[in-house]
């Protein structure tokens, strides 16, 4: 069961590298982190699967979509037109190396085991408290980002959202 | 318990080689994004199994929403970037971003 | 309280957009100097007595409440805190005029503060984790930074620098998860007695490896550099400084040898590779600066070539290297800072960063080239100012270490540097003034302020310099030289 999640996280993961359209391409990209979620909840970590699919898979996924429909209306980028052949051979490559490192590796590394005990929230708050100052000024760098790039004039980018945002569902020409 | 830390240590590079070779080869923007997330997903899998491996689980969930949090700023901030680069050249293409050169 | 180093550049961050609501410029003017200024001397004042005998832990209160944050101040952290708060006190005296023309003030302000509180986080705090998350607050805050005029450079640039920037994060973040998997504890004690009891080279190796190559990136040491040259003069003049003169030694040269020296402890084998990686930025960046036209490009590399000054003498290993490499930071900080503060001055009023189209200058702007002289001389290792010594306690530790072929490669980089800082400073500013120019006039009063503060101090620091040695280098570099013994002192808490 492990394996077959970790297969298909790898899987659409790829699929989400080689697929041409972009669009396709950010869904993979909600599929895998789905998968990384169920990866997350058999190995205990609840809290984490559970901001893996709300957060990456929803949160990131419409950001891409709306970034995709903003950009979109412009002539296609011409990838190369040997990803299909490249990248099989590459990631054979990466296997073989993978497993021969891991062979290597199987049972000769020692590794001190850590205990804890009690709850989520109490960790969280009794050891990684410092975590949450540092997430506050990340959020805080990402809006101001945002808005930084996004000021023009007095009304930011609610105005632009609208507007090419709208035609190109009609013109999705790839399908 | 150590054995299959190896093994997820094992899938976390193949997700790591596969963003590196989507950001090597790649030549949409927004494409190079969703290599650099791959990465992203591939750490934050090393992160928790860490933590399962070792017992210490809650630790490393804390770990990983942290490391998403940064990631949502990191991919907002991008993306507007790239935007506002379509509003000059009306591509996506890094080719076309040659005006600097390194 | 030394809590107040990173909450309060967040606090004010946060209210920025609001006060920008209330006044467009005086009110972000104000506040962001007085913090600024507030830090400096409370890093001076409050802090330094603190550290009066080794290290301290302190926990963080929050209205008289205990917090679960524990800071280590030592006298690294203390010297990388002064050097920060110094050069962006410069700095946002500087905005003050120059930020004009780029509109939302407030909003600039505010991304400034976060990138200060990011790389305040980074110095104070004493666990990996949390080294890689105030490394992406501060990041993330200098990619919009660099990005802020909006023109196609400065997003073409702030695209690469992200893209690099973000590879470099996985790389440290992947070290980490690994180095968590083993000894299954983040803080440095425990990770520093962790690895101790495995005893596992090759994984420590592979770990360094990945350090290397995310720090060094951050730091842009050579293999790693290509990003620089096209961001920090992109950016606007302000940032160009804070990027150059501080982000790159605190999220790359600072981390890096915390981790280095405190953690993993310093290997033969490291020490050759940070001194042949140094001696490899020294020329790189030298050569390349030589051929540059763009005033600010020159300057980016010469800040890739000055790096390399400090990595080598960081690598040597020795407490006088130490002490070396710490003041060629501090004086990098201070006389790089001064010179891209110039060249936005010289940009500003020309509007033009070519160096063919400039000359005679000096005749206009008196006050911008007499301080970017005082820059060029001693970042070029003239004596008796401070970079001068710097260099020549680099130097005197290469020959002390046996290693007397990078000495000589180091005097030889430091030619080079005077060469070019000569011919910048001939075409800019010397020789005749060209009929362009003839209504130019000199940058406006808080700008030209900024730069007098910093030139004088490279002035006075060079003529103190025994006594900076003696009080803030000299507790830095007793935690370098301590090793691992530091951070196994500090596992109890």
């Amino acid at each position: 069961m492990h394996l077959f999640l970790m297969i298909g996280l790898v899987a659409f993961s790829i699929l989400a590298v080689l697929t041409r359209d972009l669009l396709r391409s950010a869904i993979c990209l909600a599929v895998a982190s789905v998968f990384l979620a169920l990866v997350f909840f058999r190995m205990n970590a609840v809290y984490a699967g559970v901001f893996e699919v709300s957060v990456v898979a929803g949160l990131i996924t419409v950001l891409f979509i709306t970034a995709i429909a903003l950009t979109r209306g412009d002539q296609e980028v011409a990838e190369n037109k040997h990803h299909m052949l490249v990248f099989p051979f590459f990631f054979l490559f990466l296997i073989v190396f993978d497993i021969l490192v891991m062979r290597k590796l199987l049972g000769r590394i020692p590794a001190i085991a850590g205990s804890e005990a009690g709850t989520f929230g109490e960790v969280l708050w009794n050891q990684r408290t410092f975590d949450l100052v540092g997430q506050i000024g990340v959020i805080f760098a990402g809006v101001l980002a945002v808005l930084a790039l996004f000021r023009q004039g007095e009304n930011p980018r609610k105005g632009d959202t609208t507007l090419p945002g709208g035609q190109p569902q009609g013109g999705s020409s790839h399908e | 318990m150590n054995n299959l830390w190896i093994l997820n240590m094992g899938f976390v590079a193949l997700l790591i080689g596969t963003g590196i070779y989507c950001l090597l080869t790649m030549k949409n923007a927004v494409k190079l994004l969703i290599g650099l997330e791959i990465i992203a997903k591939g750490v934050t899998l090393a992160l928790v199994a860490s933590g399962y491996a070792r017992n210490n689980i809650l630790a490393a969930q804390s770990l990983a929403i942290t490391v998403i949090v940064v990631d949502v700023a990191v991919i907002a901030t991008a993306l507007a970037i790239i935007i506002n680069i379509n509003r000059h050249t009306k591509s996506l293409d890094v080719r076309k971003l040659t005006k600097l050169k390194g | 309280m030394i809590f107040l180093f990173i909450i309060i550049p967040l606090l004010l961050a946060g209210l920025m957009p609001l006060l920008g609501k209330i006044s467009k410029r005086f009110l972000p003017d104000l506040l962001a100097n007085a913090t600024m200024l507030f830090l400096l001397v409370f890093s001076v004042l409050s802090a330094k007595p603190l550290i009066a005998h080794g290290g301290v832990i302190q926990q963080a209160f929050w209205f008289g409440a205990p917090l679960n944050i524990r800071l280590l101040l030592d006298g690294f952290s203390l010297f990388m805190l002064f050097t920060i708060s110094l050069v962006s006190f410069a700095v946002t005296l500087y905005s003050i005029n120059y930020m004009e023309h780029y509109g939302a003030k407030a909003n600039y302000y505010a991304l400034l503060l976060v990138m200060i509180a990011g790389m305040n986080g980074l110095v104070l705090t004493s666990d990996l984790f949390n080294i890689y998350l105030f490394l992406e607050v501060a990041a993330v805050a200098s990619y919009a930074l660099v990005a802020f005029g909006q023109g196609h450079d400065e997003l073409e640039a702030s695209f690469k620098y992200l893209m690099l920037s973000a590879v470099a994060s996985a790389a440290i973040l992947l070290s980490i998860a690994v180095i968590f998997g083993l000894t299954g504890g983040l803080s440095f004690g425990t990770v520093a007695s962790g690895l101790k009891m495995l005893n596992i080279k090759y994984v420590v190796g592979f770990c360094s490896g990945l350090f290397l190559m995310g720090f060094g990136l951050k730091a842009a040491i050579v293999p790693f550099h290509s990003w620089l040259p096209d961001a920090h003069p992109s950016a606007p003049a302000p940032i160009s400084a804070m990027l150059s003169g501080v982000l790159i030694k605190v999220s790359g040269v600072y981390a890096m040898m915390r981790i280095f020296l405190n953690v993993f402890g310093l290997t033969p084998a490291l020490t050759t590779v940070l001194t042949v990686l140094g001696i490899a930025s020294i020329f790189v960046g030298a050569l390349a600066a030589l051929g540059q036209n763009d005033i600010k490009r020159m300057l980016a590399y010469s800040s890739i070539s000055q790096i390399g000054y400090v990595i080598l003498g960081f690598g040597i290993g020795t407490p006088l290297g130490f002490i070396g490499g710490l003041f060629h930071l501090f004086n990098h900080a201070l006389f790089k800072s001064l010179l891209f503060l110039n060249a936005g001055a010289v940009e500003q009023s020309t509007g033009t960063r070519s160096l063919d189209k400039m000359g005679g200058l000096a005749k206009r702007m008196p006050l911008t080239a007499a301080t970017s002289a005082v820059g060029s001389l001693s970042i070029a290792g003239v004596p008796p100012l401070n970079g001068f010594w710097s260099k020549l306690l680099i130097i005197i530790a290469l020959v002390q270490a046996k290693m007397v072929i990078l000495a000589v490669l180091a005097v030889l980089g430091s030619v080079i540097t005077l060469w070019y800082y000569l011919v910048l400073q001939h075409n800019a500013f010397f020789g005749k003034l060209n009929e362009t120019w003839k209504s130019v006039r000199e940058a406006p009063f808080w700008m030209s302020a900024a730069t007098v503060l910093l030139a004088l101090l490279c002035i006075v620091t060079g003529l103190v310099f025994p006594m900076v040695i003696h009080s803030w280098l000299q507790p830095a570099a007793d935690v370098l030289s301590g090793g691992v013994a530091v951070a196994l002192n500090f596992i109890g808490f």
